[in-house]
């Protein structure tokens, strides 16, 4: 799952810290999110999509066949 | 209440209790120690639900719960192993033996391997290093989870 937080947070210039208490987690998740080390649940990716403002989409896509890190 | 309040809540109830674990052990009295032992935690459980600043979110949740899983997973397979083994010996299951039966003598028993206190303290001792693992375990997950990764902000 790859994502733009990053870049959304630049076009809004937000920084970790901002994003993280406007949404209600921790700077360390968010950070987790940017990296591809955490994939999120669909509720938290429908809070930061409608915090930017943009479909879940726009920020998260989907890549076929690539799996994402489990915890295993 | 500010988290901060919670967890010096935490540290005078360490300190309380053991203070009272003292007292207990100085006048034999263990029971006084397993109530305040439970009122403590109670205690901690009910200031904890007052605490407001607390971000617990899904991902910690999620490491936490993978942790505690996996303790599980690896804790019940030692546990139970030891456990059957002892009841095994406590049993006497050494007359299923082949060797036995072929020699029927009474030198082919082996004597009872460990007594019954001692069964239960390497029980004890597992459900301990439970918690070793349980950190253990969370630590492996927080990593994978980049709990400690730095970024460039």
């Amino acid at each position: 799952m790859k994502n733009k937080i990053k870049v959304y947070r630049a076009m809004q210039d937000l920084t970790q810290e901002d994003l993280a208490l406007a949404i209600g987690v921790t700077r360390q998740t968010i950070l987790a999110i940017e990296k591809g080390k955490y994939v999120p649940s669909l509720d938290l990716a429908f809070r930061i999509a409608r915090y930017f403002k943009v479909n879940v989409e726009d920020v998260f896509t989907y890549e076929e066949g690539v799996r994402t890190i489990d915890i295993d | 209440m500010k988290k901060n309040i919670f967890y010096l809540m935490i540290g005078v109830v360490a300190v309380a209790l053991l203070a009272i674990f003292w007292y207990s052990v100085e006048n034999f009295t263990p029971l006084f120690f397993t109530i305040a032992f439970v009122v403590g935690i109670i205690l901690l459980y009910l200031a904890y639900r007052k605490v407001d600043d607390f971000v617990e979110d899904e991902r910690s949740a999620r490491i936490t719960e993978k942790a505690a899983m996996r303790t599980l997973q690896v804790f019940w397979v030692c546990f139970c192993a030891f456990s059957i083994m002892a009841v095994m010996d406590l049993l006497d299951i050494h007359r299923l033996s082949r060797a036995f039966w072929l020699e029927r003598g009474p030198d082919t028993v082996p004597t009872v391997v460990m007594p019954l206190r001692m069964i239960g303290y390497i029980q004890l001792v597992l459900l301990c290093l439970m918690i070793f693992l349980y950190v253990g375990f969370r630590v492996y997950y927080a990593r994978k989870y980049g709990e400690w990764e730095t970024d460039e902000e």
